[in-house]
């Protein structure tokens, strides 16, 4: 009976969406670093940790109201108790473990075995109570029970608590905790040496009526203070045995310090890459629409050069080398694959909403078209540019979903054509295109918000901003009608084409979009 | 002696080369060093061999050099470049285009005396850059330029700047010419004797008044590109 109980209640919160969507509420704020609001949350503690330690500060040699104590010792010792509760809840899901127990028993074809489920629960979530953070936590929450004064000393695992809130802590940590092995070994060496030089002191210094050592307490005491190189030297040793000892703990504190030097150096020269990385994928999640350039290569570099003067870019290539040169020219560079799926995972973005296109600019086109295939594995709809490097491989790009295929050697042939056929046309384009001289041109989109304010070519008055107004390209049929009359009507989605002073073209810009009071 | 396009190379860029300039030159002439692999789509046309050693003297003999036209296109930048010196050491007037892969190259092919240099790395990434920043501009203008539509970008010179006279007999100045009603045509930027080219509305040309020897730029259909140049005495 309360087997069946149990397993009911476990499958129901399993597939309730409402409780699943409450305990995703919660996850989000307590652990997953992603989420917008979990950064004010982490704030709101950290300001509950600071007030703590304020208020036990001024508590030493101050009178403090009642009411910041009751504030201290209860309202955030609560809140404390309640965040502790629902971790503890986050930390792994009850429910799933009862099914999992279930389903293997029935797999074995055994009856569900209450007491196993159970004692599985008990393992698990005594493995995060005995977690070091659950520990801070759950110690940060005593001053609550006890107001004698040596227990508010626990108010210090609030301050531990910190760690929690504070990334560069976690990253600091998680660093550290690579040389692991290390610095057990190092702990090992100092703690030996100090047993040992607290020993020979005590047993060199301890009958010497004229030594300050008297006790092993003393002796740990003036071990710890000079292997760390510390030296306070209200303890110094008189006897010459004793300065024996002294000069060898000293020289064991040098090697102490230079080994723990470098090992947190070591450490962090190690992760640096890392974190850089960790960093650059966060920061990308801030970002609203950029390229991803696939390889950096002639090309590629060229590219991410123009498109960086108005853009957000990314670049993906597997080379380190040319990685390292596309970090140089100052792009977010990854070393990723872009042939692997695994890389855009690890990006974590929304690729349909974050990403403008992705650029396949290796040259090569086995590459391009690999890079291709594993996006279009993902993702259908997002906009594919690659270049050619051979005509024979054209069809494979198209089979794979490019958008855009740029063949550069056609590219040659096209630009000799227009050079003999029509050189004038030819420089004049081209100045347009490459902003020569601060003449550009330029597209702009008609929007609902222009169109309330002009209707007509006429009222957009181009000539007064000096801009020539090249045509209109009409959405409706797709086409481009150069120099429209002046009662040609705008819709929405058409587009201006206007050639002129690029801080015309921009003032320009900004009338259409001015509210025009009537 | 005849009038052809050279084209130096025996790769992909010769044959794109000489497909786009087919119908400006009959006579296409594809050289070939000793080294390059045969290939069949280049069969088609004449074929050279050359050696950069040459003297040029068979080219002295047969062509106009002084109206042919040249293309260095060799795969090997250190080739391109010593056949440009060499083409220019020859022949003073031979109008030379080259290919350059990169930036470095570029300049030293405008230094060994190419007319007309083209970037592949930044032409291309040009084209990748206006084909994302700007789609609109870049498939008017690539219709502009590669013929696909009826609009065209003329270079003219005024010879008859009286047809621009105010009644009164004063000059005009061109942004006060509302181009595009009167002839049909726009007006993009003004040559003047000088040589400077100033867009239609820089203060420069709109204190310019037009005369003649100045050369404009225009953009408009073909016919009504013709009817102004009718107006205004020549195209160049």
């Amino acid at each position: 009976m309360i087997k069946r109980l149990v397993l009911d209640v476990a499958f129901f919160l399993n597939t309730s969406k409402k409780y699943q969507t409450k305990k995703r509420f919660f996850y989000n704020f307590l652990e997953n670093d992603n989420y917008k609001y979990k950064k004010y949350f982490d704030m709101f503690m950290i300001m509950l940790v600071v007030i703590s330690v304020i208020i036990l500060i001024s508590e030493v040699k101050f009178h403090i109201n009642e009411y910041f104590l009751y504030f201290n010792n209860y309202i955030i010792s609560i809140l404390f108790l309640i965040e502790y509760l629902l971790r503890l809840w986050l930390s792994s899901s009850v429910s799933e473990i009862i099914i999992k127990q279930n389903e293997h028993n029935t797999m074995l074809g055994k009856e569900f075995n209450l007491f196993a489920s159970f004692l599985d629960i008990v393992k698990i979530k005594l493995k995060y109570i005995s977690s070091a953070r659950a520990i801070i936590d759950l110690l940060a929450i005593v001053p609550f029970f006890h107001q004698l004064r040596l227990l508010r000393i626990f108010v210090l695992f609030r301050v531990f608590k910190l760690f929690r809130y504070a990334r560069s802590f976690q990253t600091f940590s998680s660093v550290l905790a690579t040389k692991k092995f290390e610095f057990l070994t190092l702990l090992m060496f100092s703690s030996i040496v100090i047993f040992v030089s607290s020993v020979l002191i005590y047993v060199m210094e301890a009958n010497n009526p004229n030594s300050p050592i008297d006790t092993l307490y003393e002796a740990v005491y003036w071990s710890i203070v000079t292997i760390s190189t510390v030296g306070y030297g209200d303890i110094t040793p008189t006897t010459d045995a004793g300065r024996l000892v002294a000069m060898f703990v000293i020289i064991a504190g040098i090697a102490v310090l230079a080994f723990t030097t470098s090992l947190v150096v070591s450490a962090f020269t190690e992760k640096l890459d890392e974190i850089k990385e960790t960093k650059m994928i966060d920061d990308l999640k801030k970002l609203e629409q950029f390229y991803i350039i696939c390889g950096y290569e002639n090309i590629a570099r060229e590219v991410a050069i123009e498109l960086s003067k108005n853009n957000k870019l990314i670049v993906l290539d597997e080379d380190v080398g040319r990685i390292e040169k596309a970090q140089k020219d100052g792009f977010t560079a990854l070393n990723y694959d872009p042939g692997s799926v695994d890389s855009y995972r690890k990006l974590n973005i929304d690729m349909s909403i974050q990403v403008k296109a992705i650029l396949c600019l290796r040259e090569s086109d086995v590459e391009n078209v690999y890079t291709a295939l594993t996006v279009r594995s993902f993702n259908k709809e997002i906009y594919i540019l690659s270049l050619l490097m051979h005509e024979t491989n054209r069809n494979k790009l198209s089979f794979m979903g490019v958008n855009e295929i740029l063949y550069s050697k056609e590219l040659v042939g096209l630009i000799t054509k227009e050079f003999v056929g029509q050189p004038v046309a030819f420089e004049v384009i081209h100045a347009l295109r490459s902003e020569y001289a601060s003449v550009n041109i330029q597209e702009i989109i008609i929007t609902q918000k222009i169109l309330t304010n002009y209707i007509t070519i006429e009222q957009l008055h181009t000539s007064e901003y000096r801009l020539l107004l090249l045509g209109v390209y009409k959405k409706i049929d797709q086409s481009f009608y150069f120099d429209p009359n002046d009662s040609t009507l705008l819709e929405e989605g058409d587009y201006l084409l206007i050639i002129g002073n690029s801080i015309f073209i921009t003032e320009f810009e900004k009338h259409l979009h001015k509210k025009i009071k009537r | 002696m005849k009038i052809s396009a050279l084209i130096f190379g025996y790769n992909d860029y010769a044959s794109h080369i000489a497909k786009n300039v087919a119908h400006k030159y009959n006579n296409i002439l594809i050289f070939k060093l000793d080294s390059d692999a045969p290939r069949k789509e280049l069969d088609s046309f004449n074929i050279e061999r050359f050696d950069l050693s040459d003297d040029w003297s068979d080219l002295k003999n047969n062509y106009d050099m002084e109206n042919s036209i040249a293309f260095c296109v060799l795969e090997d930048n250190a080739q391109n470049i010593f056949l440009t010196i060499s083409l220019r050491a020859a022949f003073k007037k031979l109008n030379i285009i080259a290919l350059s892969k990169n930036k470095e190259s570029a300049n030293k092919l405008s230094m060994a005396g190419a007319n007309k240099v083209i970037p592949l790395v930044q032409a291309t990434a040009s084209i990748i850059t206006n084909i994302l920043e700007k789609p609109i501009v870049t498939e008017v203008l690539h219709n502009i330029l590669y013929e696909k539509s009826d609009l065209k970008v003329a270079q003219i010179e005024i010879k008859n700047h009286r047809c621009f006279l105010k009644d009164n007999g004063d000059g005009i100045y061109p942004s006060e010419i509302e181009w595009n009603k009167k002839y049909g045509i726009l007006v993009l930027s003004v040559m003047h004797v000088d040589g400077n080219s100033e867009f239609i509305f820089s203060s420069k040309a709109k204190h310019h008044l037009i005369a003649n020897g100045d050369i404009f730029v225009v953009i408009g259909y073909e016919a009504d590109i013709k009817k102004f140049e009718k107006l205004v005495g020549g195209t160049l």
